[in-house]
């Protein structure tokens, strides 16, 4: 179904879903924005464990202020985010980051750590002040570096890392956090198409094997469509659909939202999933 | 080599500096075996009183404060560098300095002879200033409020000039000596006061090692790792802007430290803050330690103010220090 924003329950699109009472990460009715400008008018959604939700939509429609509003990094001008069944606002930051996992943007490193130092960074909600790394952190340094291709640079200073390679090392920090619920802002944006593919096998298979809650912030239509369980398709600060790809990605919905003639939607000629093409 | 052994070699180097510094002067207090032997030879000598004279009442004192004061700027530096991302942050840039400065001057020009609470009451103004226009935009746009404090900063040189300026001739050489940065005619009373002060601020530094190096990477991820990011900002200016008042109060303002110490000690160890807090605070006191060591002996007879020693050996090993960079 091609939900509009509405007052149904989200998230309980599909049959095989659980109920929305247990998802780990819930929104309803978030309202949010900058200065004098709302950027969200009433966002509804459910995030599960074991699936990978993709987040599409135009550049400006407010997909990075949605991470930034239910991360609790801005605050909320309306409505609740309930995260591991407690509101947002009454968890502790070291909680709430035992929680949720953020995948950034890239930021530019200042100072020259390596990158064995950096994603060890990402175990800090799990220790305390002056803790030494344990066997366990190193485990999971070890465990994300091989999962996101960077064997190998362990040593390597993150200012001499390549825009791909320093976005790996990014996921590889967020990784390690080792939260239920994972949120990821445009996480394949500088990789070539090898590692973009990779990242996205990453994420499934995190959903599936772990059964950790994903959500994907993803201009690739193609790759969102192939690997995410669900799209949630944002416009001008509103959800415009929200359900299985074949659901969203349709030639009204592609019209409406991008506003591109030449974007046309073509399903995979090998998976049968939806997808883009530009016909120019 | 390894971090552990690099700090450990840094920690031996401060250490022989620290004595150095205590045992060099116009009274040499080197020759081990003659002092021995003139404690052993029963009556207490003029000789012997005069060493444990200048070893007590005059060296220690002054190596001790000027190795804390480095700590206070070397720690402050780092604090404000992680917390503001920028390479250039230090207590003067940001104006704590001059604050304090100017707070002290106010009061000298009033008759005090006390500058220890007018001086922590300016450098904290400023950086009040700061942090209120830091909660209003936590995590945006750390560079203008950055020069928020540049701004502050020359306002208060600016009113400290016209001040000063209003003193006799007498008095002005001296306080013009006195913002140049000194630790002549000091004693156990500011040793009291910078010294906890010092050793309070490495160890808060240090409980926050992690928040320092996740801050210092990137705001949002930090607060996505569980870091209170405004907190820690105004939690950290403040501490900065006390340790740089106490220090203004205590031997004026001394110039650089802030700014070298940190970046000395993270090319000599590592990054992350949890080995770049000692170094820093190591480098920061070899810093002014060996800065007063050579503004008493590099001209005979004659003392240059301790600010303009590191601001010209600063200068200079900066520069080759980047020159050398890879």
């Amino acid at each position: 179904m091609s939900a509009k924003c509405s007052g149904a329950v989200p998230g309980a699109e599909t049959d095989k879903q659980p109920a929305p009472g247990t998802a780990p990460l819930q929104g309803r009715g978030i309202r949010a924005g900058y200065d004098a400008t709302d950027v969200l008018h009433g966002i509804d959604f459910a995030l599960h464990a074991g699936e990978v939700l993709g987040v599409v939509g135009p550049n400006g429609c407010g997909k990075s202020t949605l991470l930034r509003a239910v991360t609790g990094l801005i605050p909320l001008r309306g409505g609740e985010v309930i995260l591991g069944g407690e509101r947002l606002e009454n968890l502790p930051a070291m909680e709430r980051a035992r929680r949720c996992a953020v995948q950034p943007q890239v930021e530019l490193p200042l100072f020259d750590y390596t990158v064995g130092q950096f994603v060890l960074l990402g175990r800090h909600p799990h220790r305390a002040p002056l803790a030494l790394a344990t066997e366990e952190d190193r485990a999971a340094v070890s465990r994300a570096l091989s999962e996101t291709d960077l064997n190998g640079f362990r040593e390597r200073s993150i200012r001499a890392l390549s825009t791909g390679e320093w976005q790996r090392a990014l996921m590889a920090r967020t990784l390690v956090q080792e939260t239920p619920v994972l949120l990821l802002d445009e996480p394949a944006a500088h990789l070539d198409p090898g590692h973009r593919f990779a990242v996205h096998v990453l994420l499934r298979s995190l959903a599936r094997e772990r059964q950790r809650a994903v959500l994907c912030v993803s201009h690739d239509l193609n790759l969102a469509a192939e690997f995410c369980d669900r799209l949630m398709m944002l416009a001008s600060g509103r959800v415009r659909a929200l359900g299985r790809p074949e659901e969203v990605l349709t030639a009204a919905n592609m019209q409406a939202v991008f506003q591109c003639d030449a974007l046309r939607v073509a399903p995979n000629p090998f998976t049968g999933r939806p997808g883009t093409v530009f016909v120019p | 080599m390894n971090t552990a052994l690099r700090l450990g070699i840094l920690g031996g180097a401060a250490l022989v500096l620290l004595v150095a510094a205590v045992c060099i002067g116009p009274t040499q207090l080197l020759d081990v075996p003659r002092l021995l032997e003139l404690m052993q030879s029963g009556p207490v000598t003029p000789e012997l009183q005069r060493a444990q004279l200048v070893l007590w009442e005059l060296r220690l004192p002054r190596v001790l404060l000027a190795a804390a004061a480095g700590v206070n700027l070397a720690v402050g530096g780092l604090l404000l560098q992680a917390i503001f991302r920028n390479p250039l942050a230090e207590p003067y840039l940001l104006g704590l300095s001059s604050g304090g400065a100017l707070g002290a001057v106010l009061a000298l020009s009033a008759g005090a002879t006390a500058v220890t609470w007018p001086a922590l009451t300016g450098s904290l103004l400023i950086a009040g200033i700061v942090l209120l226009l830091c909660r209003r935009r936590i995590a945006a746009d750390l560079p203008s409020l950055l020069l928020v404090g540049v701004a502050l900063g020359a306002l208060a040189q600016a009113f400290t000039t016209v001040i000063i300026l209003r003193f006799d001739p007498g008095a002005l050489r001296s306080i013009l000596f006195w913002l140049m940065g000194s630790f002549a005619g000091r004693g156990w009373s500011e040793v009291w006061l910078l010294g906890p002060a010092a050793l309070l601020g490495i160890v808060i530094v240090c409980l926050l090692h992690r928040p320092l190096d996740l801050i210092a990477l990137g705001g949002e991820s930090a607060h996505h790792l569980g870091v209170r990011v405004g907190l820690l900002q105004t939690g950290g200016i403040a501490l900065a802007a006390v340790l740089a008042a106490l220090t203004v109060a205590a031997c004026g303002t001394v110039g650089f430290v802030g700014l070298m110490a940190p970046h000395l000690a993270r090319r000599l160890t590592a990054a992350p803050h949890g080995i770049s807090i000692p170094a820093t605070a190591l480098v920061g006191a070899m810093l002014t330690v060996g800065a007063d060591l050579a503004a008493r002996t590099v001209l005979a007879g004659t003392e240059l103010p301790v600010g303009a020693v590191t601001g010209v050996f600063g200068c200079l090993f900066f520069l080759a220090l980047l020159a050398k960079r890879p």
